[in-house]
C-alpha cells in the first residue's frame, strides 16, 4: 500500500516527538548553563530568562578545569592517532600476509573490547600500580591499546577492499613495500582512517571508569571532573557547574559527529557498509 | 635471441598443483600468447614470470640471465595487470608515468614519454582525468599505456581485454598488434579467448591443467593440432569432439564413430585399440550432398541456429551426438535450414582427426 500524505505526516510527527523527548535532557543542560542557579531549579521551569555567562566564567576560573580540557584533548587525540598508525600497519599485514588463524587473531583482539571496563579495572589498576604506570605516558598507552581493536577491524575491512593487484603493479615496477603501503594503499583507505579516528576519539573522550581509577594529575579528564564536581561544598548538586562543564564537554563530539556522520556508520559496521564514503 | 625462457616451473598451493612442469621459450620480438581456459594456471605463470611469487621448482631466465632469485622490481618487465588496477587517487597522467616516477626518471623526460604512449593508444585527451571518469575501454588503454611506458624490451599482459565488449576488444586487438610490431619488443600475453589468441599471436602456447601441451604459430596449431585441447579450444566456434573406438579387424585398423565405422589413416599407434576421440572443425561439416566422392554422409536433425549475420552456427543432432557447423550467409552452395528439419550432412574423412589419450595419432579415411 502506498503511504498517503496524511500517513507520512503522522509518521514524521511521531518521529519528531520521540526525537524531542530524547533531546530534552540535553536541551535542559544547555539552557541551564546560561541560567542563574535560581533560574535553573525554578518551578515551573523558565523558558524565557535573562541569559548569563557567569556559570561558564565560574567553571573556567576553577583551578583544574582548563587542565581537564587539555588532558581530555591531549589523551584522546594522541592515543587515537597512535592507535591508527599501529592499526594501519597491523591491518596491512593481516590483510596481505594471510597468516594462519588470522580470523581467530582478529576475534581475539576484538574480544578485549567485549568485556566491560568494570570487569578488568581491578587487575589493570594492580598492574599499573606495580609497574608505576599511573602517569601520563601509562594512561596514554592504555588508551592507545584501547583504541586499536576497532581501528584494526575498520582498517582491515578497508584494506581487504583494495585489490592486491594495486600492490603487485607497484612491485613489478620496482616499488618497495613501504611505498606500496603509504603511497598506494593508504590514500585509498582514507575514509577508513577518518572513520576509525572519529569512532575511537568519541570512545576515549567519553571514557570514565578507567580514568577515574587510574587517573592522577595530568591524566584526569572531563568525565572525571564532572563526577568529582557534581556535589558542591554544601552537599547540594552544583547544577550550574555541571551544566556549563557538560556543555563544553559535548561540544567536540557534537561538532565531530556533525561533520563526519557518514564515517560513523562505516565505523559501526567495521567498514562493511561504506555508503558514500 | 631468446628473451624469456621458463624452465620446468612448478607451483603448488596447498594440495593443488597449479603448475606442473612448464617450460617455454620466447624469442625476442615474439608476440607470445599463452592460451588457457580459466583456472588453467595462466595467472600463476604470470606471477612466477614477473617475480611476484617464487616457483617451488624451476628457473626463470630473462635476456639470458637467471632471474629466479631477483625480486619483481629487479626483473625490468613492463606489466599490464588483469582488471586495470589503475590507482584511483592518481590522474591518468600520474598513472601512466608511475613506472618512470618509480624508476626516478627526471621529470623533464617523463612528460614527452607520457605523450608518446598516450598518442600510441589515442588517450591524449584523458590525461587530466581521474580513473573513475573513464569508460571501461579507456581504463584499459590507460593500463596498457602504463605498462608500455616502461623502458624495457619484455612486456607481460595478463588477460588485459577480459570483460570488455566485443567491438572494443576488436579495436584494442588491432592497437596492441600494431603497437607490438612498431616497438619491436617481446609481448607475453595471457588469455582464455580463442579469437584473441589467433588474431594477436605470432606464437601460441596452450596451457592446460598446469602444463603447456602445445606451442607454435597460430596457423600451424589451427591447421594441424597435435593435442585434443588445442583443437577443441583454440578455435571459434569450438571444434566438435565425439568419442570413438579404435579396433583391429583382419589386420586393418578401424575407427568406430557414432556416425560410421571408418578406416584409420596414419602410423600404427603403439596401442592399436581402445577409446579415442575424434575432432571435426565446424567449418568442415557441410550441409547438403558431398561435393566429391569419398565423403562421409549422414542424416542429421537441426536443433538450433544462431544467426550471427555474416554466418550462422547450426547445432545438429547426429545419432544422439550434437555437432555444430558454420554456414556462411554468402555461400550459395550450402543449403539453408530451419529448426527440426532433417538434413543430410557430409564430412571429408581426412578432416576427422583421431586423438588417443589427448594426442593426435592420425585421421580417418573411407572404407571401400
Amino acid at each position: 500500500m502506498q503511504p498517503t500524505r496524511a500517513r507520512t505526516a503522522v509518521y514524521y510527527l511521531i518521529l519528531w516527538l520521540v526525537a524531542i523527548l530524547f533531546f530534552l535532557p540535553v536541551f535542559w543542560i544547555l539552557m541551564a548553563s546560561f541560567k542563574t542557579p535560581n533560574d535553573i531549579l525554578a518551578v515551573p521551569p523558565k523558558f524565557i530568562f535573562q541569559p548569563t555567562l557567569s556559570n561558564i566564567i565560574d567553571m573556567l576560573s576553577r583551578p583544574n578545569t582548563v587542565p581537564y580540557f587539555i588532558n581530555s584533548l591531549y589523551l584522546s587525540i594522541t592515543s587515537v592517532s597512535l592507535a591508527i598508525v599501529v592499526s594501519f600497519l597491523a591491518a596491512y599485514a593481516l590483510s596481505r600476509y594471510k597468516f594462519r588463524a588470522t580470523n581467530f587473531l582478529m576475534f581475539l583482539i576484538l574480544s578485549t573490547r567485549m568485556v566491560p571496563a568494570a570487569a578488568f579495572v581491578v587487575p589493570i589498576f594492580q598492574m599499573f600500580n606495580a609497574f608505576q604506570w599511573r602517569n601520563q605516558f601509562g594512561v596514554l598507552m592504555l588508551y592507545t591499546m584501547f583504541s586499536i581493536p576497532f581501528s584494526l577491524w575498520i582498517l582491515k575491512g578497508f584494506i581487504d577492499g583494495v585489490s592486491t593487484r594495486y600492490d603487485e603493479t607497484g612491485f613489478v615496477n620496482g616499488a618497495s613495500r613501504l611505498h606500496v603501503m603509504f603511497r598506494v594503499v593508504l590514500p585509498q583507505v582514507r575514509p577508513g582512517l577518518i572513520a576509525a579516528f572519529i569512532f575511537n576519539l568519541i570512545f576515549v573522550w567519553n571514557e570514565f571508569l578507567l580514568n577515574f581509577i587510574l587517573g592522577g594529575p595530568g591524566t584526569q579528564m572531563i568525565p572525571y571532573a564532572l563526577a568529582v564536581g557534581l556535589v558542591s561544598a554544601g552537599g547540594n548538586i552544583d547544577w550550574a557547574f555541571v551544566a556549563s562543564l557538560s556543555t563544553g564537554y559535548v561540544l567536540l563530539p557534537t561538532v565531530m559527529i556533525f561533520l563526519f556522520q557518514k564515517y560513523l556508520l562505516v565505523g559501526m559496521t567495521f567498514g562493511t557498509v561504506r555508503g558514500e564514503v | 635471441m631468446i628473451a624469456v625462457e621458463l624452465q620446468n616451473l612448478a607451483k603448488r598451493y596447498g594440495r593443488k598443483q597449479v603448475l606442473k612442469d612448464v617450460s617455454l621459450t620466447v624469442a625476442s620480438g615474439d608476440f607470445m600468447v599463452v592460451f588457457g581456459l580459466p583456472a588453467s594456471g595462466k595467472s600463476v605463470l604470470v606471477r612466477l614470470l614477473t617475480g611476484l611469487e617464487a616457483p617451488d621448482r624451476g628457473r626463470v631466465i630473462l635476456r639470458g640471465a637467471d632471474v629466479s632469485k631477483l625480486s619483481a622490481g629487479e626483473r625490468n618487465i613492463g606489466y599490464v595487470p588483469q582488471s586495470f588496477a589503475l590507482y584511483p587517487h592518481f590522474t591518468v597522467r600520474q598513472n601512466i608515468s608511475y613506472p618512470l616516477d618509480l624508476a626516478r626518471v627526471p621529470k623533464a623526460e617523463i612528460e614527452p614519454e607520457v605523450q608518446r604512449v598516450a598518442g600510441l593508444l589515442g588517450i591524449q585527451d584523458l590525461l587530466d582525468r581521474k580513473p573513475d571518469q573513464l569508460s571501461g575501454g579507456q581504463k584499459q588503454r590507460v593500463a596498457i599505456a602504463r605498462g608500455l611506458i616502461k623502458r624495457t624490451d619484455i612486456y607481460v599482459l595478463d588477460d588485459p581485454l577480459v570483460g570488455l565488449d566485443f567491438k572494443l576488444r576488436e579495436r584494442l586487438i588491432d592497437d596492441l598488434k600494431r603497437t607490438q610490431e612498431l616497438l619491436k619488443v617481446t609481448f607475453i600475453y595471457t588469455t582464455s579467448d580463442a579469437v584473441e589468441s589467433l588474431m594477436l599471436a605470432s606464437k601460441i602456447a596452450v596451457l592446460d591443467a598446469g602444463e603447456i601441451v602445445e606451442c607454435g604459430a597460430p596457423e600451424t596449431l589451427y591447421a594441424n593440432p597435435q593435442r585434443v585441447q588445442t583443437m577443441h579450444h583454440v578455435a571459434f566456434p569450438q571444434a566438435n569432439l565425439t568419442p570413438g573406438m579404435l579396433r583391429q579387424q583382419s589386420g586393418e585398423l578401424l575407427v568406430e564413430t557414432p556416425l560410421a565405422c571408418m578406416k584409420f589413416d596414419g602410423e600404427r599407434p603403439e596401442k592399436p585399440f581402445g577409446d579415442v576421440q575424434i575432432g571435426v572443425r565446424p567449418e568442415h561439416i557441410r550441409i547438403g550432398a558431398p561435393p566429391a566422392d569419398g565423403w562421409l554422409t549422414h542424416q542429421a536433425k537441426v536443433l538450433l541456429r544462431e544467426d550471427l549475420g555474416g554466418e550462422e552456427i547450426v547445432y545438429l543432432d547426429v545419432n544422439g551426438v550434437v555437432l555444430t557447423t558454420v554456414l556462411r550467409s554468402d555461400d550459395q552452395t550450402q543449403q539453408h535450414v530451419e529448426i527440426d528439419q532433417v538434413v543430410r550432412i557430409s564430412i571429408p574423412p581426412q578432416q576427422m582427426v583421431v586423438f588417443q589419450e589427448g594426442r593426435r595419432i592420425g585421421v580417418c579415411k573411407m572404407s571401400e
